[in-house]
């Protein structure tokens, strides 16, 4: 995995506003490559459709939740390589262990900067770029 | 002459005085649930409480739109102001290169000046989505004097509600919670060991587990 200007991110959260902040942050980082879903279930079928590669997804979420997207997506032999990084205001300790468990790349808990943000990306791709 | 039904005659008695059976101990529970509510002063409450939940749902779905409208209005400013900075910042970079080739050419040719225009209309420009973000903060007052409207009325439903549940529930069962309850934003952390309050406890927690 190279630059992460060439990377194409999707961005899974139920309310438009964090999508949307999400994106500026990712756009300032250099990452203007990014699509939004609202759900767990629209993102997994928009990760089927087309390629991603990039995850961040809440948790808390109508019709699939961040959780369920996390097992589908390990689950699913083409997607399972994904890094999917969790950005939840969920901040009790066994959601924690268990996203880390179930393969999550990575935790953040709202409110979270810029700062926090691009610290996780590039730790995640380093580490796959380390095990590439 | 039709034989009778399946159903003997003192079946359907059978099944008459059950039924009427089942009427009287519902009666019966009813009259109990009724006469406790009562005794424990929470029927007045319980009656305001609930004809208002109707109108708390619409005030909240109020604050709702209302955040989002706001938070609409806030970034839309953001995007535009960025983008102001933007031309100032490439204009500026320019200027400076300008300047350093050919000082007497930047000034006599006008750019100089044309940039001090440009950067002046800009600013101004940028200042009024500064304005526009502080007023975007209006929705506060808002939805701030309807959350207080719904925590009171969520507050006088939870007392009624509670004084009933200590009545009843065993004691055992005082302190269950529902789980699905608790999701969401931690509002009080205080006196809590099973939750993060901050990036570095959810780091550290990581590390710890090996991860």
């Amino acid at each position: 995995m190279s630059n992460p200007s060439d990377l194409k991110f999707l961005i899974v959260d139920d309310f438009s506003t964090m999508r949307r902040i999400v994106r500026g942050l990712l756009k300032e980082m250099g990452c203007a490559n990014a699509e939004e879903a609202e759900d767990g279930a629209v993102a997994l079928n928009m990760l089927k459709a087309q390629k991603f590669d990039f995850v961040v997804s809440d948790i808390n979420m109508p019709n699939m939740n961040g959780f369920d997207l996390l097992s589908a997506i390990k689950k699913d032999d083409s997607l399972k390589h994904l890094p999917v990084l969790m950005v939840t205001a969920e901040a009790r300790k066994e959601d924690i262990v268990r996203a880390a468990q179930d393969g999550a790349a990575g935790y953040i808990v709202k409110p979270f900067t810029k700062a926090t943000l691009e610290d996780k990306v590039n730790k995640i791709m380093q580490k796959l770029a380390a095990t590439a | 002459m039709k034989s009778d039904s399946p159903e003997t005659l003192s079946e359907r008695e059978t099944r008459a005085a059950s039924t009427a059976d089942v009427f009287l101990q519902v009666g019966s529970i009813t009259r109990l649930l009724h006469d406790t509510l009562a005794q424990v002063g929470v029927m007045p409450k319980l009656q305001l409480a609930a004809d208002g939940l109707p109108d708390a749902r619409s005030r909240l779905n109020y604050i709702a739109e209302k955040t989002a409208a706001a938070a609409d209005k806030v970034l839309n400013s953001v995007d535009q102001a960025k983008a102001e900075h933007k031309l100032i910042a490439d204009a500026t970079r320019q200027m400076a290169k300008d300047i350093v080739a050919d000082p007497v050419k930047a000034v006599a040719s006008g750019a100089v000046m044309n940039f001090v225009g440009d950067v002046e209309a800009s600013t101004a420009r940028i200042d009024q989505h500064l304005t526009d973000i502080m007023l975007a903060q209006d929705f506060h007052d808002l939805t701030g004097q309807v959350v207080t409207k719904v925590v009171k009325l969520a507050t006088e439903l939870e007392d009624s509600l509670l004084k009933l549940l200590m009545q009843v529930i065993p004691a055992d069962q005082v302190h269950k919670v529902e789980d699905a309850f608790l999701n969401g934003p931690v509002v009080n952390p205080e006196g809590r060991s099973d939750v993060v309050t901050n990036q570095e406890q959810v780091d550290d927690l990581l590390a710890s587990l090996g991860f």
